[in-house]
């Protein structure tokens, strides 16, 4: 986002700090339904599919936080943009943000909002043409790569050629989608933008396998969803129900065998997750088996991966457990 | 009159403080907001590189200077439009004058077809048309190992000046001394024999500073991508510089065949009981009348054109709008002085076109010699 567009947010949010209801959990409760802000149509994130539903890996986290309040999928969709987010989330028009917000320095601490952890480990990446035999990065020396105007996506690649000593030729587009386009119509040797993003829109052409997108990324781009931050319950809330995904993954606890787990496991930390012993639910003001709901009604973290990223060819990377070189890790149930 | 002259002080006043109104709310609400203002930005480092430019540029380089690269692309694309615009409207128009029915219509259905689509839509057309018809780097169309075609652009071989290009400049204004001596000399009899001799001597001299600019071209040399080196003309600039010529020119013709039309049918027919012959009756009599009344339309198409160039950003010529008003607006983000910037530019060069067009107008007006 533009600093001029911080900067307009910045304004909102001071005005709408006061407006601001502790007790988001009550009030959830009493309305029946989560208000959760996305993104219109970014496919694997968030995108509409064949039967007009909403599906994807940010609509999945949603789903998460609806799963632990009501045990059940009651979920008020609201679209936003970066331009509205920060303000509807100050103003209590939405409970959640999990759709795509970089967790930075001046948005923790200045637009009176809090991250509940980090669900993905996003950056920018390039998508190339099979046959150019590109392999890595280093690879593109001398290319013609198609980028969008962004905040920092035109500087990234600058700094990063830079660095390297390597030369490119941009081709800037105003546009995301015009940019694949020309790219697609062979215009450059490679297009940059958010990695997994890219995956999602170029998942439908019809000559897909003849791209590829590189393992690599050239900036990182933590996401976190946001909450507001007058609030610690809701957002020890989010935070948990999110971590509650990481842990059944490293507990060996998805959507399929989730029941099984939940009579038969021997792990205390598993049965504890599982609301079968500790009362772990009823201290954040849950059902004891608020946990088992959202593995139920979501699956665990590598459920909504192979949902939605996997069908668009994404390996996990950086986002794998650490027990397999990623860099999630669970904080422990205890 | 005083009362006339008290009613505009009073108007020049409340204009003024509008406008200071205007200007300090700007200012404080920017203040409150956090924004920086002020055009220090202009110094810091911008940190993007850009695909055309003709001078020497990189990230390294000032925003100052991305703002100068951009506006060259912009007036360079501004150029080639105005020159292709001008040559095919004033061949459709005369052709529309045409006696042969079958070349009148032809110039009609073009001027129906390519004034009736949106400008933008043509752009767009022209880029993704070339981008898919135009081969592959590595299966280029090549002109004597030396220009080739693809849908990177067409590559050309460059002109280098090893010497410096200061020798080219001066070979430049040498020749045009002797042309301008050559004339004079035409003038007066008994100026020719000073003038052959001043004549030969600033040739010589021409040459020589085309010598020392140890001139030599520079041809586009293949890489793993493509081509470097040499002079390219980038697909965005092409389908631009097409786009906006074929547009322009509708309202090109229409201007020139009506003023044809204007010109009274008895000047044909004195041209022609002088015995001039048709091109001599067309270029003598005709086009310097036809010209008074071509020129005014002509310089507001020429403006429109010129604000034309600017749909460019939307398929990534690197012009002043995408480059100054896209990508350095979210770089340092002060709207307010980088859009006023940016209308400026388009301000001072469009009143630069009118006044240059009406200072040509003035010498053909009627009163002074054709």
């Amino acid at each position: 986002m533009s600093r001029a567009a911080r900067g307009l947010l910045l304004a909102g949010a001071a005005v709408a700090a006061s407006t601001a209801v502790a007790g988001t959990l009550e009030e959830v409760k009493e309305r029946g339904v989560l208000r959760c802000g996305v993104v219109e149509s970014s496919p694997g994130f968030s995108s509409i599919d064949d039967a007009g539903r909403r599906v994807g890996f940010d609509i999945d986290h949603c789903k998460t936080i609806s799963a632990a309040v009501f045990g059940a999928l009651r979920i008020e969709y609201v679209p936003v943009t970066p331009h509205t987010v920060f303000t509807l989330l100050q103003s209590g028009g939405i409970d959640i943000f999990p759709d795509g917000a970089t967790w930075s320095f001046v948005r923790d601490v200045s637009l009176g909002l809090d991250y509940t952890g980090v669900y993905l480990y996003a950056g920018q990446g390039f998508v190339t043409r099979r046959d150019a035999g590109v392999e890595s990065v280093r690879d593109l020396d001398g290319a013609t790569i198609c980028i969008a105007q962004g905040t920092t996506l035109e500087q990234n690649i600058a700094d990063y050629f830079g660095r390297h000593g390597m030369s490119y030729t941009p081709v800037t587009f105003a546009d995301i989608d015009m940019g694949l386009q020309a790219y697609h119509a062979d215009r450059c040797d490679a297009f940059t933008n958010e990695r997994l993003s890219t995956a999602g829109r170029i998942a439908n052409w019809p000559d897909r396998d003849d791209h590829v997108i590189l393992n690599e990324v050239i900036s990182k781009e933590p996401f976190g969803a946001l909450v507001r931050q007058d609030d610690p319950r809701w957002r020890d809330i989010a935070l948990w129900a999110f971590n509650a995904r990481f842990a059944a993954e490293e507990l060996g606890i998805n959507q399929a065998n989730v029941d099984a787990m939940r009579k038969n496991s021997p792990s205390a930390e598993a049965q504890r997750l599982l609301g079968s012993r500790g009362g772990f639910g009823e201290k954040l003001g849950l059902d004891n088996d608020w946990a088992y709901h959202i593995i139920r009604l979501v699956g665990n973290y590598n459920d909504s991966w192979e949902r939605h990223f996997a069908p668009l060819g994404l390996s996990r990377g950086l986002n794998a457990s650490w027990k397999d070189g990623g860099l999630h890790s669970a904080l422990p149930f205890r | 009159m005083k009362r006339e002259l008290a009613w505009q002080a009073v108007l020049l006043v409340l204009i003024a403080g509008l406008a200071w109104q205007l200007l300090s709310v700007t200012q404080a609400n920017l203040a409150r907001l956090g924004v920086d203002s002020g055009l220090g930005f202009l110094w810091q480092r911008a940190g993007f590189e850009i695909s055309q430019k003709l001078i020497p540029y990189s990230a390294d380089s000032t925003i100052a200077r991305a703002f100068a690269v951009a506006l060259l692309n912009t007036l360079v694309l501004a150029v080639a439009a105005i020159v292709g615009a001008t040559l095919i409207g004033t061949a459709i128009g005369i052709a529309r004058l045409s006696d042969n029915w079958l070349v009148s219509r032809l110039a009609l259905v073009y001027i129906e077809i390519f004034r009736n689509i949106p400008s933008l839509l043509q752009i767009f057309f022209w880029y993704f048309a070339a981008l898919r018809a135009l081969p592959r780097t590595d299966s280029s169309l090549a002109l004597f190992d030396s220009v080739f075609l693809n849908n990177r652009g067409l590559f050309l071989p460059s002109v280098h000046a090893a010497g410096g290009w200061w020798w080219v400049a001066a070979a430049l204004l040498l020749g045009v001394a002797a042309w301008r001596l050559s004339r004079w000399g035409r003038k007066r009899e008994q100026r020719r024999l000073a003038a052959r001799w001043g004549l030969l001597a600033l040739a010589g001299l021409a040459g020589a500073s085309l010598l020392l600019a140890d001139l030599s071209l520079q041809g586009p040399q293949p890489t793993r991508f493509g081509f470097s080196g040499g002079l390219v003309l980038m697909p965005e600039f092409l389908s631009l510089a097409v786009g906006l010529s074929m547009y322009n020119a509708t309202y090109i013709a229409e201007i020139v065949r009506s003023g044809f039309v204007s010109v009274p049918k008895g000047q044909w027919e004195a041209a022609d009981s002088l015995g001039l012959p048709r091109h001599l009756a067309i270029r003598l009599v005709l086009f310097p009348q036809a010209l008074r009344a071509i020129i005014p339309p002509l310089s507001t198409v020429y403006l429109n054109l010129f604000k034309g160039t600017s749909l460019a950003a939307a398929i990534a010529y690197p012009e002043v709008v995408s480059v100054f008003a896209g990508t350095v607006n979210n770089l340092v983000g002060q709207p307010v002085f980088i859009m006023a910037l940016t209308l400026a530019v388009y301000v001072f060069v469009s009143l630069c076109i009118a006044l240059f067009l009406n200072w040509r107008n003035r010498r053909l007006a009627p009163s002074a010699p054709p």
